[in-house]
């Protein structure tokens, strides 16, 4: 379900100065994690709550709901996407795989 | 007041005590969850065996995203500490991933006891004698690790 992206994350690789390059990236490898995958792993929260930001600053949209969705990545991590979104601000990358960090889906 | 940082340094202690990993403990101090004082006890069949090793753990409010600065209080003679307490530790740095929690830093510290880095060196004494002289390097780390009794 990568492949397409394949190409283009190469280029990224390159660009960037790491220690290790990854030529190839097989997205079936994660499943094993996937026990665990209902924690979000950089807040700690079930991906289903509302992360521990929004739970401080109880935050609600102008609608009156909780929008703290949950992020996918290509590599089948989930976390909550506020808490992504400040995340990949400082590294692009995914903070379980250290793959390159692209959105597969978004949502509940 | 509770901001997120402070949320999951709570929640980093909750797992620390349901799920304590060997030879490491850390709390936060009485009046500041953003300061932690922690120990690590010195690896089995390294020369730091036996020692006792205090270190301070300082968070910011940008933790997770930002790592915290860990610094032994103890005197250590260590390739990858500095002479302040300081450490040398990529995932302290910019191999930091924001799904480290107190528990991970710990045992990752107590790995680097066992498992020196010479070729990042802090200490380039230390670095040096770990390399050349092995005898001269683990006489060194025992004296640390007597005085890991008194202080
Ligand atoms: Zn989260
Ligand atoms: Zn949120
Ligand atoms: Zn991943």
């Amino acid at each position: 379900m990568a492949d397409e992206n394949d190409n283009e994350r190469m280029d990224d690789n390159q660009k960037s100065d790491k220690m290790f390059t990854l030529k190839k990236w097989n997205a079936v490898a994660m499943w094993s994690w996937d026990v665990e995958c209902d924690t979000c792993a950089i807040c700690r929260v079930q991906v289903m709550d509302a992360c521990l930001r929004c739970q401080a600053e109880s935050k609600k949209d102008s609608y009156g709901k909780q929008d703290c969705v949950v992020v996918w990545g290509e590599c089948n991590h989930s976390f909550h996407y506020c808490c992504m979104s400040l995340w990949v601000k400082q590294n692009n990358r995914c903070p379980l795989c250290q793959q390159e960090w692209s959105i597969q889906r978004m949502g509940k | 007041m509770s901001t997120p940082a402070r949320r999951r340094l709570m929640r980093d202690f909750k797992r620390l005590q349901e799920d304590p990993p060997t030879g490491v403990s850390g709390a936060p101090t009485d009046n500041n969850i953003m300061i932690w004082n922690a120990v690590i006890f010195g690896p089995h069949d390294t020369p730091f065996e036996d020692g006792t090793f205090k270190l301070t753990i300082e968070f910011t409010e940008e933790y997770p995203n930002k790592p915290p600065t860990v610094r032994f209080v103890s005197h250590m003679f260590h390739p990858n500490v500095y002479a302040d307490g300081g450490i040398c530790l990529d995932i302290l740095q910019n191999r930091w991933s924001p799904t480290y929690d107190v528990s991970a830093i710990l045992t990752s510290i107590q790995s680097l006891l066992s498992d020196p880095n010479p070729n990042s060196p802090a200490n380039s004494m230390a670095a040096q004698l770990y390399k050349e002289n092995r005898r001269e390097y683990e006489k060194r780390v025992k004296a640390c690790v007597e005085q890991s009794f008194i202080d």
